[in-house]
């Protein structure tokens, strides 16, 4: 038998001219068989604040079940605050899956199929090896893009390593794609594919589909399964990823070697250091060129090689010592960082009901994205409109910082405030806010909620 | 003097008014102004202003003509005229991504008789839009500046004239024109508003039935500009259209002992950003009154923090009279008012400072500085080599980024051509340039210096570093010398 199949190969392999018309139309086919019935098409109620209240919204995604267990990986975008989610499987049957964990820098997420409620055999994708993909590769895309019948579409590798701008966001808020590559395809890549497999033709997961480019015809991106693989880990380990962090952020070394007198391929360039940040702590500046990272050398010659160097830094524990060769001048100096923990990109959400807008816990990254002073107050996600608080001038961005004379230290404090002034209707509330750098008072009146509003009038 | 098909157009318009009004029988009418004598008397104050103007918008420039009515206030010649076309944009290019600047580069009075007088651009208000212009020399001009009534009073449906200037082809170059006084207003400031003019009319003296000059054409106070005090408005009008009627002369009077000079600072700053005291806010409280200004940051090194003001101070009196100020709109009016009493005035202030459970009563004295240099008064420097001009930082751009003079260092990149060899290489509007090469740059005097040094090179690329949204980087020209 194991023969049989080996001069089956061997066959395919070198003869061409007698099999070659049929051969890819068979690979396919025989990819589709393996990976098709691990897509489960997704269909999870995700909430938002952005109104000023609790909104829910059914939104369509694509998964890959990986694990015999029931372990589904799909975007972070997809599933990443989804309340309640209903997966179908490829006998159309229907299952519901609790969330596990998510990771918006790779927008990835992991749920699993609560499997009691499903009598078929749990069929599992395999998991290929990104790194050893290559340009030109056929590869297809599956996923369930726009209703609940599955989709087949093919393409090639049209590259495997695009680099995004740590700038890009999530369509839930997060920015995402420091820590990682993209793979680049033509196969068609819909809104529903989003988290559906891309796989080779030996019926393997290459990547994971992942987003589109509104603006150009037959681009679409995958992240890598190498990523994947690791992610996803993590995210059932622990629910997280949990990353380390020193507040750089690096530049390209490609067309500024001679400006700092470095080789060709030696060095990452720092940019810019977040302001108290370990490295800014240790006085890491920017100008400064890493050479060497734990006495291993770095380079970042071409942006495509920054992921890679942020991802040794996260690696580490956090609380981990980094130490840093660095070039600065004509001098190489030693520099010794103590990383911390990433930690949450955004904070949790907290509707404040009857008082017309919903907020957020600010967290290290927020404060250093919007420019806050530190982590203090409560960020305004969204403003109902012709509330009092609308009226007043909130909106969306402000941090509160005050209500009344108590200061609002942390979204916790303003939980438990809003319980005492909601216990006690208190009818107007003065709030101290921070609005594009300046304080501004804001008056919101505020007013009962829908059921004891009958009576008195 | 012929009062051209305007006046006549106007003449049955009035007829219709007076119709509709249904023969009111003491309603006056436009027939009781009487041009003819007019005529008599507006020569000797009466110029057209011929100016050139440079208008840029980018790096793009082009030269504009433009006449304009003048009106002599002075005795030394001093001409006033709406100076809208000259104000720019002032501190707006931060929203819109250009600068756009109006300079004057040619000035000429020319009488109604047809005399040539040189004159000079002096500035223009930003609150009125009144530009002023000097003549260089009074010899041989015969005038006699307009004077205005004193405290003229109105009432609604009392008619008003004016000349306006029409097109240089046309011989005479004015018209009269008629409107009527509609409403007298309170807030946001007492005025009295008119209808029948419009806008291409402003800073045109307004005379009455009895041919007394009772002030200008001017906009009653329009919350959307900017403001040098505040940096940048706090709240937009939601009129489009402007509400104009009756600038007084007394309005006039500081205006025309000192005029604002461009590139000169001659208004008064506090250092505050403020918000209204809405009636809302005074009830909560428990203030009585009518308004106020709530502190909402006091900047660093101003009158306003050694005076100790803090934020949430409510300031309630200045000089003893009660700021009247309980909308948003209307921090414009408190805003003009500091402006325009002018550096190194002392004023008083009562403010009402939250003490936890109630308020304090304060008394306070402060001496206005004066304002920080604007985006378009700050020194320049334009780089031919590579294409781009850049200004210093003012107090305008630290306001809008969130910075101070400590944390942002640098200069602004004020212009840049499209497809230049700056823009191409990756350089954008705003960036804050903080080195070339090895030259740390923290004006443009030092911008100078760096550009002269590399033009003396000319390497083939130059790294620059440069602070773009709230982080630094390097970007690498590669020149085309």
């Amino acid at each position: 038998m194991k023969s049989t199949l080996l001069l089956l190969v061997v066959l395919i392999a070198v003869s061409p001219t007698v099999f070659g018309a049929t051969s890819l139309q068979e690979q396919i086919f025989m990819a589709r068989d393996k990976v098709m019935p691990a897509v489960v098409h997704i269909q999870p109620v995700v909430t938002n604040y952005f109104t000023g209240e609790l909104e829910k919204q059914s939104v369509v995604g694509s998964g890959v079940i990986f694990h015999p267990d029931g372990y589904v990986v799909t975007n972070y975008h997809v599933a990443g605050k989804a309340e309640r989610i209903i997966c179908t499987m490829y006998d159309r049957e229907q299952v519901t899956a609790e969330f596990v964990g998510g990771d918006p820098m790779t927008d990835l997420a992991v749920i699993k199929l609560n499997l009691e409620e499903y009598h078929g055999v749990v069929p599992v994708a395999e998991f290929g090896n990104s790194d050893s993909v290559q340009v030109g590769q056929y590869v297809l895309a599956m996923g369930s893009p726009l209703s609940l019948s599955r989709s087949v579409s093919a393409g090639v590798i049209s590259t495997k390593d695009r680099y995004f701008s740590a700038d890009v966001r999530l369509p839930t808020g997060e920015r995402t794609g420091r820590y990682n590559l993209w793979i680049q395809t033509d196969a068609a890549i819909n809104p529903g594919n989003s988290g559906g497999p891309l796989v080779d033709l030996e019926g393997r997961v290459v990547g994971i589909n992942s987003r589109a480019t509104l603006f150009a015809n037959n681009i679409g991106f995958a992240i890598p399964v190498n990523i994947v693989r690791n992610v996803t880990q993590a995210l059932m380990a622990d629910g997280v990823v949990t990353r380390s962090w020193i507040g750089l952020h690096c530049q390209a070394m490609q067309e500024m070697e001679k400006y700092f007198g470095t080789d060709r391929n030696s060095g990452v360039l720092i940019a810019s250091v977040d302001p108290g940040s370990p490295a800014d702590e240790a006085f890491l500046k920017a100008g400064d060129v890493i050479l060497q990272m734990d006495s291993v050398p770095v380079s970042a010659r071409f942006v495509e090689e920054l992921p890679a160097f942020y991802n040794r830094i996260a690696s580490h524990k956090p609380g981990d010592q980094v130490l840093l060769e660095v070039l600065r001048g004509d001098q190489k100096y030693h520099f010794s960082v103590t990383t911390r923990q990433l930690g949450e990109l955004q904070g949790d959400d907290f509707e404040a009901k009857g008082w017309g807008f919903a907020v957020k816990a600010i967290t290290r990254q927020m404060a250093l994205e919007y420019q806050l002073d530190d982590t203090a107050g409560v960020f305004v996600v969204g403003v109902k409109r012709m509330s009092s608080a609308d009226e007043g001038g909130l909106s969306r961005g402000d941090v509160i910082l005050r209500i009344n004379n108590e200061i609002i230290g942390n979204l916790e404090q303003f939980e438990t405030l809003y319980e005492e002034y909601r216990a006690n209707t208190t009818p107007r509330l003065l709030m101290t806010v921070k609005q594009g750098g300046a304080t501004r008072f804001i008056l919101v009146k505020t007013e009962e909620e829908e059921e004891g509003e009958q009576t008195n009038e | 003097m012929n009062n051209g098909v305007g006046m006549r157009a106007k003449g049955i318009f009035a007829v219709l008014v007076f119709l509709l009004a249904g023969c009111a029988v003491s309603a006056a009418v436009a027939q009781d102004l009487n041009f003819e004598q007019l005529e008599q008397r507006i020569p000797r104050y009466t110029v057209i202003i011929d100016m050139s103007i440079e208008v840029s918008f980018g790096i793009h420039s082009a030269e504009q003509k433009g006449q304009y009515l003048g009106t002599v206030v002075t005795k030394d010649g001093l001409v006033i005229f709406d100076g809208t076309d000259l104000l720019g944009d002032n501190g707006m290019a931060a929203f819109t991504g250009i600068s756009v600047k109006a300079e004057p580069t040619s000035v000429e009075l020319v009488t109604l008789s047809g005399q040539r007088i040189e004159a000079e651009y002096i500035g223009t208000d930003q609150y009125t839009r009144i530009g002023f212009i000097k003549p260089v020399s009074t010899e041989g001009w015969d005038f006699e500046p307009v004077q205005f009534k004193d405290n003229p009073k109105f009432a609604v449906g009392d008619w008003l004239g004016l000349y306006m200037i029409l097109p240089d082809f046309i011989d005479p170059p004015i018209a009269a024109d008629v409107g009527m006084i509609s409403a007298l207003v309170k807030a946001p400031e007492s005025f009295a508003l008119t209808v029948g003019f419009s806008q291409v009319e402003m800073a045109s003296v307004l005379y009455d039935e009895k041919l007394n000059a009772v002030g200008i054409l001017g906009l009653l106070v329009d919350p959307s500009d900017t403001a040098p005090d505040g940096g940048i408005a706090e709240s937009m009008s939601q009129y489009a259209m402007p509400l104009l009627g009756v600038l007084t002369g007394d309005r006039l009077t500081k205006l025309i002992n000192d005029p604002p000079r461009k590139g000169e600072v001659s208004s008064g700053w506090l250092g505050i950003r403020l918000q209204a005291l809405t009636d809302d806010m005074a009830d909560f409280w428990g203030i009585d009154g009518k308004g106020g200004i709530i502190v909402n940051e006091v900047v660093k090194d101003s009158p306003a923090e050694e005076a100790g003001l803090e934020v949430g101070d409510i300031i309630v009196e200045l000089n003893g009279q009660p700021i009247e100020v309980n909308r948003e709109e209307n921090t414009r009016l408190f805003r003009r008012a500091i402006s325009e009493l002018g550096p190194g005035t002392a004023l008083e202030f009562t403010l009402l400072r939250p003490n936890g459970a109630g308020l304090d009563t304060l008394q306070m004295a402060v001496t206005l500085a004066e304002a920080p240099l604007g985006a378009t008064d700050a020194p320049e420097y334009e780089s031919d080599a590579l294409e781009f001009k850049v200004r210093d930082l003012v107090f305008d751009d630290y306001m809008f980024f969130n910075q101070n003079p400590e944390t942002l260092k640098g200069v602004f990149i004020s212009e840049l051509r499209q497809g230049g060899i700056a823009e191409v290489g990756g350089l954008h509007y705003g960036d804050v340039i903080q080195r070339i090469d090895s030259h740390d740059i923290y004006s443009v005097d030092d911008m100078a210096e760096a550009m002269e040094a590399v033009e003396a090179n000319k390497p083939p690329e130059i790294i620059f570093f440069i602070w773009r949204d709230n982080r630094t980087m390097f970007v690498n020209i590669k020149t085309d010398w």
